[in-house]
């Protein structure tokens, strides 16, 4: 039984998304990251359990491993991922319900990506319905982009759609450490908490690593923040991680707040996403076009430097936090 | 993303190295492979599930067999029953748990198709036989070691699945493929489902249900009392009720407990186990389903009906077959106990019998080869295969008893599909020649709906003897046209043999439309496909 590993995916895979047509680096990481908070905040709406949601984030994280980012919309095939991880899990939704929750967060009618700030009376006076209320002839089109996708899906992924999730290891293995002598549930929580905000990281973290690294790294990155103390030794050992790849994922999964933060904030990839709610392609072409992008990139060069100039941030990062 | 490249670079002798050497094989997240990887050897079954061909795999020249995904167009998608199946077997690793190799796909050729969606396959090895249609051969007779061989595997099968939390819940002679290596593997998992409840442990037997499931699973000859009086609470004890149905199939050589409908299911249990009483059934008078029988008072009949094979035979088959759910015996203890303990011992997989075995290869290998058949060329007829021969033959005979049979119970391939039990003896004189043409070809333009079954030699290229095995073996369905392949599946009156039986519903509507199925008319077939269809979608409301 493989119920505890995840395939994972291979340095060609990931050397290929990053030569995969046109798109600049930050693009598809903005991208990836807005889908993933989308189908998080559809989670919550279709009133999912995280272990449902959270399945569905790895699903779509895989499928874009395998195809490419700009074949779809990208709500569509959050939604597609959605759909068929609660359809196979004991909670099914249906596409009806997928398609309104949908439609509501990709409106401007939701929070969702748009600036809190905005008066909330003001929104709710702008809070009208026929904005995300589809009509007969828009519903089937989603119904039939939705089941086009989950078809793909399926095929990207081999139909290897059982995802092991990390964080029922993190609390076996948080009380197999007697929670390092710290209240269960303030180190758990926050244990948790990376695990969840790891879902969302462009770097994939859940296709990189096994279930039981990353709950080690989370456990890691959750003792350093309660001010835990861990054992002298090199206890990871005892969970099958080794030095080198949790030294990784501690930074990888540290480094995501921060950069969620500025990718929504100053620092905008894309002009004009911000207060616009979800990415959509057509905001990705329209920015390509303003970049002069059109087509297929040549910058197969510039990938591997690129590469390389991010690794040194993060272990100049590394560093700079420990 | 190169700090992971270098990670695999220098491998440590360490646990994570260690992991990565046996977790699943990269291949795995590369996508499904394409029909194109497998060269097509003819067509196996069809069932409500899909058709099942054989094939041999071009990149390790293994044969396996490709199980056709039927899209309905479904307005939910991906149909979830075949969803789970396929999750299911790719979690599951054992020997006598058929694998699940690959998941092929096959595109629709561009413009001229109508079908706009690819089609799935799931790959499956070969497995020569399945345990009904091996039962069914009057020339194969279990012996004792053998029979012993075989319930070793499919226990240890079974404690796996139970083990997982898994219930299969169509335990049944079909449903078990053994190949020619003696090794048994249970398949079909479109009924299996994850299990809430506790796994069984040794000498508890069932244990106790923790919720609630539906009770319109296991085919019918094979359903325990408790499902039958509509316990919704039931346990992994469902699945071992099975594998005392199929034991007892094996002693005898036919299934033992052929009901026509569910309350003579009952009445034959009854008789067989004894009449349920609060002694040996305890609270069956509160299940949903015990209200309106009032069976009379019969004491069990096992040892008498089957004695002659010995004492500890019986034991088991008793153990197995308690009304008491929760006291019947479970896979772990069925295993310790003194039948496999006994002389004779049970076989090595490898030294049963390979004289008989060998023989029965040969003749499923030539029955293979002409179900294999090419559609007839156009304007001829349909090829069909020669068990269509060999069920016509008796379906004209037996008629009504052929349909029943089949809707219940019918073979894994087609094949393989078994005949009506005789009320005396287990091999009728008809059935015995069913080997190679007993008799000559009809003309190449004989009707396509005559009533004979042989209709199908009309198409077929004239061989010699044994011979002829190139023209099958070469053979590629040709699957870019349109037209052959909508005539192929126009053949649904084979639809019992794949998986037909794991119907949940096997009411009289259905047993009827079974029997109607021996219809030669193609319009009816096709009414009659509708309604597998409509059937099909009731029953994947029922798999929730």
């Amino acid at each position: 039984m493989s119920h505890m590993t995840n395939p994972l995916a291979t340095p060609e895979q990931l050397f290929q998304r990053r030569s995969f047509g046109a798109l600049p680096l930050e693009l598809q990481d903005a991208i990836f990251f807005a889908a993933q908070c989308l189908t998080q905040a559809a989670g919550i709406l279709l009133q999912l359990p995280q272990s449902i949601t959270a399945q569905a984030n790895v699903l779509l994280a895989r499928y874009w491993l395998v195809e490419p980012l700009m074949a779809h919309e990208f709500s569509d095939v959050s939604a597609a991922a959605m759909y068929l991880t609660a359809k196979l899990s004991a909670s099914p939704r249906s596409p009806r319900d997928v398609c309104n929750v949908y439609a509501y967060l990709v409106s401007p009618a939701s929070t969702f990506f748009h600036p809190l700030h905005q008066p909330l009376a003001a929104a709710a006076a702008e809070n009208n319905p026929p904005k995300y209320c589809l009509s007969e002839s828009q519903y089937q089109s989603f119904h039939a982009r939705l089941l086009a996708i989950e078809a793909r899906v399926f095929y990207a992924l081999s139909f290897n759609t059982h995802v092991a999730l990390p964080h029922p290891l993190a609390v076996t293995y948080l009380q197999a450490l007697d929670f390092l002598n710290m209240p269960k549930e303030t180190i758990a929580k926050r244990a948790l908490a990376y695990l969840n905000a790891a879902v969302l990281s462009p770097q994939m973290l859940y296709c990189t690593s096994q279930p039981n690294a990353l709950a080690v790294a989370a456990i890691y990155n959750a003792a350093r923040d309660v001010g835990a103390k861990m054992p002298e030794c090199e206890w990871w050992e005892v969970f099958d991680v080794d030095r080198e790849e949790l030294g990784f994922l501690v930074v990888g999964m540290r480094s995501i707040e921060g950069w969620g933060r500025k990718i929504r904030g100053e620092e905008e990839p894309i002009k004009g996403w911000k207060g616009k709610g979800m990415l959509t392609r057509r905001m990705v072409q329209e920015e390509l076009r303003r970049r002069g992008i059109e087509e297929v990139g040549e910058e197969g060069d510039d990938v591997e430097a690129d590469m390389a100039r991010r690794l040194d941030e993060r272990m100049a990062e590394l560093e700079g936090g420990s | 993303m190169s700090i992971l490249e270098s990670q695999e670079g220098g491998n440590a002798p360490s646990p994570r190295s260690f992991a990565i050497a046996h977790q699943r094989p990269k291949s795995s997240f590369v996508g499904c492979s394409r029909i194109t990887d497998y060269e097509v050897l003819g067509k196996l079954g069809e069932g409500t599930f899909g058709e099942v061909h054989r094939a041999r795999s071009k990149k390790t020249g293994a044969l396996v067999a490709l199980k056709k995904i039927i899209m309905h167009n479904e307005k939910d998608g991906f149909p979830i029953t075949a969803l789970r199946e396929i999750k299911l077997l790719k979690l599951l690793s054992h020997k006598n748990i058929l694998r699940l190799e690959d998941m092929a796909v096959e595109h629709p050729a561009r413009s001229t198709d109508k079908r706009k969606r690819p089609i799935m396959y799931m790959v499956t090895p070969y497995m020569d036989h399945d345990l009904s249609g091996l039962l069914d051969n009057p020339s194969v007779h279990f012996t004792v070691p053998q029979i012993k061989c075989y319930m070793l595997q499919l226990l240890e099968g079974l404690k796996y699945l139970h083990a997982n939390h898994i219930l299969h819940r169509d335990m049944k002679a079909a449903n078990l493929l053994i190949n020619n290596k003696g090794i048994l593997q249970i398949a079909d998992f479109g009924l299996a489902r994850h299990y809430d409840g506790e796994v069984p442990k040794p000498g508890k037997g069932g244990g106790e249900g923790r919720r609630d499931y539906t009770s319109l699973v296991v085919t019918r000859w094979y359903r325990p009392p408790e499902l039958l009086l509509h316990l919704k609470r039931y346990t992994t004890a469902i699945d071992m009720w099975g594998v005392g149905c199929v034991f007892g199939e094996m002693l005898v050589g036919k299934p033992i407990l052929a009901g026509e409908s569910d309350g003579h299911q009952l009445e034959i249990i009854f008789e067989l186990c004894g009449s349920p009483t609060d002694e040996n059934m305890p609270g069956w008078r509160s299940l949903p389903g015990a209200e309106a029988i009032h069976p009379r008072p019969r004491p069990e009949t096992i040892s008498q009906r089957f004695g002659s094979h010995g004492p500890v035979a019986v034991s088991l088959l008793r153990e197995l077959l308690k009304l008491d759910w929760r006291s019947r015996i479970n896979a772990i203890d069925a295993l310790q106990h003194p039948y496999f303990r006994t002389a004779p011992y049970p076989a090595q997989p490898g030294e049963l019998p390979s004289f008989e075995e060998s023989h029965e290869l040969d003749r499923r290998k030539f029955h293979d080869r002409r179900a294999a058949l090419p559609p007839a060329p156009k304007g001829g007829t349909v090829g069909r295969g020669p068990h269509d021969g060999s069920n016509a033959g008796f379906g004209g005979g037996g008629g009504d008893g052929f349909g029943s049979r089949n809707g219940v119970n019918g073979g894994r391939y087609p094949r393989n599909s078994r005949d009506p039990p005789p009320a005396d003896g287990r091999v009728p004189a008809w059935h015995r020649d069913r080997g190679l043409p007993p008799r000559p070809p009809p003309p190449i333009d004989y009707p396509l709906d005559h009533p004979d079954g042989y209709r199908d030699r009309g198409g077929r290229p004239p061989r010699g003897g044994g011979g002829g095995r190139q023209d099958v073996d070469t053979y590629i369905p040709s699957y870019d046209r349109d037209a052959p392949r909508r005539r192929r599946d126009d053949r649904d009156d084979r639809r019992h043999d794949w998986d037909r039986p794991r119907r949940p519903d096997f009411d009289e509507r259905a047993r009827a439309s079974r029997t109607r199925s021996r219809s030669r008319s193609p319009i009816v077939r096709d009414r009659e496909r509708d309604r597998d269809r409509d059937r099909d979608r009731d029953r994947d409301m029922y798999r929730r």
